[in-house]
């Protein structure tokens, strides 16, 4: 072989066709600006992955019979499943707020989801009331019960303020139970003629681009509209002002007074609870109309236990955890019943004739309880804790050190 | 003669039976960097409790620029102007080093639940605004490699230099130091004094020191005072403190 070599070949480090080169990028976005800073999803990367999930997430009613979403819709997971999911993950951000990030742990939060959903059917069906004022309606009573009660449960911290709260579900339960002229009492009440309609855009029956709509698909929409306009809205709530006092109350209480922050009566505290119940009855005048017939087996404090479990397993104090814990608490049910019927899971029974050696039922209550031990030992940040290890490995591949 | 800026008259502070403070008084003028030094237990952090609004003395008066302290709550002693950092790390551990130094400036900044909710206009407006203050500290007390850090993750060092900033970050014109270097290396102990006087060279700011370390305590103090068991023993320049027989008695024991 020739070792004369022209000037092409002065630089034998230089690499060949297809050796591996080494592209230096950078592991994180360097701003140069505070505004730009404080944006909310920082880099093109990320704004394009939110695009993308909108776009996904807002065709979903419109492809949801073809694969691959036919692995969950033929599978139990309906759109009204989803829509519960967000009806859901409207009040678990309300929740978040105040045990997320406030610390305040509360097992009332069915009560205000309660109070939204018949204070809904009651001005809806019954006053008559347009949508565009009863949806304003139920978070403003929320927000005022809240802010009634409030400082009252917030006297008392950690456990005791839990009981507190217990309580507050049994006299909420006792009222629903015995209001007979507001709630229908054991009965329940019907929210069929609630108005669904805001202006040209009836829910119940939508056109859009020549094609119509029925409720499920609308509401699909209507309540995963709510879902980002509430989580954006909390999410800047605890990035500014507001929200750095709530975590730092949570952190560290004495410090925090001294440095100005209130936690007295009107303080931080009390407003998170307001807030919070604000958001629970904004989810509740939802659910009314959703579920159509609503009664006090729906707001049990086994709903409570749902949404602590839902943000747990999302993960606390964060937005999207809420979010995420929601859509798995509320979907895994109806995924487990629908593949142990269409399948047959060996030892699960499917319908209460069949024999094995788990019901169904039983055992979502196993796996449910399953995951939140789990999570509370393994990851106690929960899904959202995970999403950003995972995030983290990547945005600094290779060195993840 | 100016009126000082803290006058700290009489004050007695009890617990049951025990004497936390006995007529304690001293006062600090504009700019000053007034120690106070004394024993374990000598009521040195009882003070601050005091001047803060932590504890409400049972007699005794405490003015700050001519306004009465005794009887206010803790937020609005914080928004006269009076910053503190703690004996054992008050931060919150769970933010980072920005949000930390932002929570300084909670007082100073307004936006309230439905403002911050809407982001757009006065919310984002203070963010900037005051993101640039904050800054300004980090740079001044050298935390740069920290900014978004979870501080409770942080070496102990640092933890307290972050508090530092996080009371000035107040903007405060009397700045209370409890034990600012306890538990720290020589190392670390010097950067925390080369701080403290430039804080009081650069910034003006008056401040209040209880620490242990008497070496920089001497060295770096305006004027000192002694504490023990509640009585103030002697108020002086650091000199004639570390003269007087009963401040020697106090810590060596009597003399035989």
């Amino acid at each position: 072989m020739s070792t004369d070599s022209g000037p092409e070949h002065a630089a034998p480090a230089a690499p060949g066709k297809g050796a591996p080169r080494l592209r230096l990028r950078p592991a994180t976005t360097m701003h140069v600006r505070y505004r730009d800073d404080l944006r909310l999803f920082p880099n093109r990367l990320r704004r394009s992955a939110l695009a993308a999930l909108i776009l996904i997430w807002a065709f979903i009613p419109v492809f949801w019979d073809v694969p691959p979403f036919t692995l969950l819709s033929g599978n139990g997971i309906s759109l009204n499943t989803l829509a519960y999911a967000g009806v859901f993950s409207i009040a678990a951000i309300g929740l978040n707020l105040l045990t997320g990030y406030t610390g305040q742990v509360s097992l009332g939060h069915s009560v205000f989801l309660a109070v939204g959903a018949y204070s809904t059917a009651y001005a809806g069906s019954v006053w008559g009331w347009p949508m565009w004022l009863w949806i304003f309606f139920a978070p403003a009573l929320g927000w005022l019960l809240g802010a009634a009660i409030g400082p009252f449960a917030l006297r008392l911290r950690g456990n005791y303020l839990v009981i507190v709260t217990l309580g507050l579900v049994f006299i909420g339960e006792h009222i629903f139970r015995n209001w007979r002229s507001v709630t229908g009492g054991n009965a329940g009440t019907s929210a069929a003629g609630v108005e669904l309609n805001l202006g040209f855009v009836d829910f119940e029956n939508l056109s859009l681009f020549g094609k119509s709509f029925g409720k499920d698909e609308s509401f699909f929409w209507l309540i995963w509209l709510l879902v980002a306009v509430v989580a954006w809205l909390t999410k800047n709530v605890v990035r500014t002002r507001p929200g750095r006092a709530l975590q730092a109350v949570r952190d560290r209480d004495i410090a925090a007074e001294i440095i100005g922050i209130d936690v007295g009566i009107a303080g931080y505290k009390t407003q998170a609870f307001a807030w919070s119940a604000a958001i629970a009855a904004l989810a509740g005048a939802l659910y009314a109309p959703l579920q159509l017939f609503i009664s006090p087996g729906d707001f049990t404090l086994l709903v409570s236990i749902q949404f602590i479990a839902m943000i747990i397993l999302g993960g606390m104090g964060t937005i999207y955890g809420s979010i995420i814990g929601a859509l798995v608490i509320t979907a895994l049910p109806r995924l487990i019943d629908g593949i142990s019927a269409d399948y047959g899971v060996p030892g699960v029974a499917a319908k209460s004739t069949d024999s094995g050696l788990v019901s169904v039922a039983s055992l979502n209550v196993i796996i449910y309880g399953f995951l939140i031990a789990l999570f509370l030992l393994v990851e106690h940040r929960g899904l959202a804790g995970i999403w950003v290890r995972i995030r983290n490995y990547f945005s600094t591949w290779p060195f993840s050190y | 003669m100016n009126e000082p800026l803290l006058l700290f008259d009489q004050v007695s502070l009890r617990f049951g039976g025990v004497v936390a403070l006995n007529d304690v008084s001293f006062t600090v003028e504009p700019g000053e960097l007034f120690a106070i030094i004394g024993p374990n237990g000598a009521g040195k952090t009882s003070i601050f409790n005091c001047l803060n609004g932590v504890y409400r003395p049972e007699s005794g008066e405490i003015n700050f620029c001519g306004r009465p302290l005794v009887g206010l709550k803790p937020t609005e002693i914080a928004g006269l102007g009076v910053a503190r950092t703690f004996q054992n790390l008050g931060l919150f551990s769970n933010l980072n080093l920005v949000d930390n130094l932002m929570l300084g400036r909670h007082l100073l900044m307004k936006s309230g639940f439905v403002s911050g909710a809407l982001w757009f206009g006065r919310a984002r407006r203070e963010e900037i605004e005051h993101r640039a203050g904050v800054e300004e500290i980090i740079d001044f007390l050298e935390l740069q490699p920290y900014r978004r850090s979870p501080v409770g993750m942080l070496p102990y060092g640092i933890q307290k230099r972050i508090e530092l900033g996080r009371a000035l970050s107040m903007e405060p014109t009397l700045l209370l130091l409890d034990e600012p270097v306890a538990g720290m290396n020589l190392e670390e102990t010097e950067d925390m004094a080369r701080f403290i006087i430039e804080i009081r060279n650069d910034l003006h700011i008056a401040m209040i020191l209880v620490e242990h370390d008497m070496h920089m305590v001497m060295d770096i103090a305006d004027r000192v005072m002694a504490l023990n068991f509640g009585q103030s023993l002697a108020t002086g320049l650091p000199a004639d403190i570390q003269s007087d027989p009963e401040v020697i008695a106090a810590y060596l024991g009597e003399t035989a």
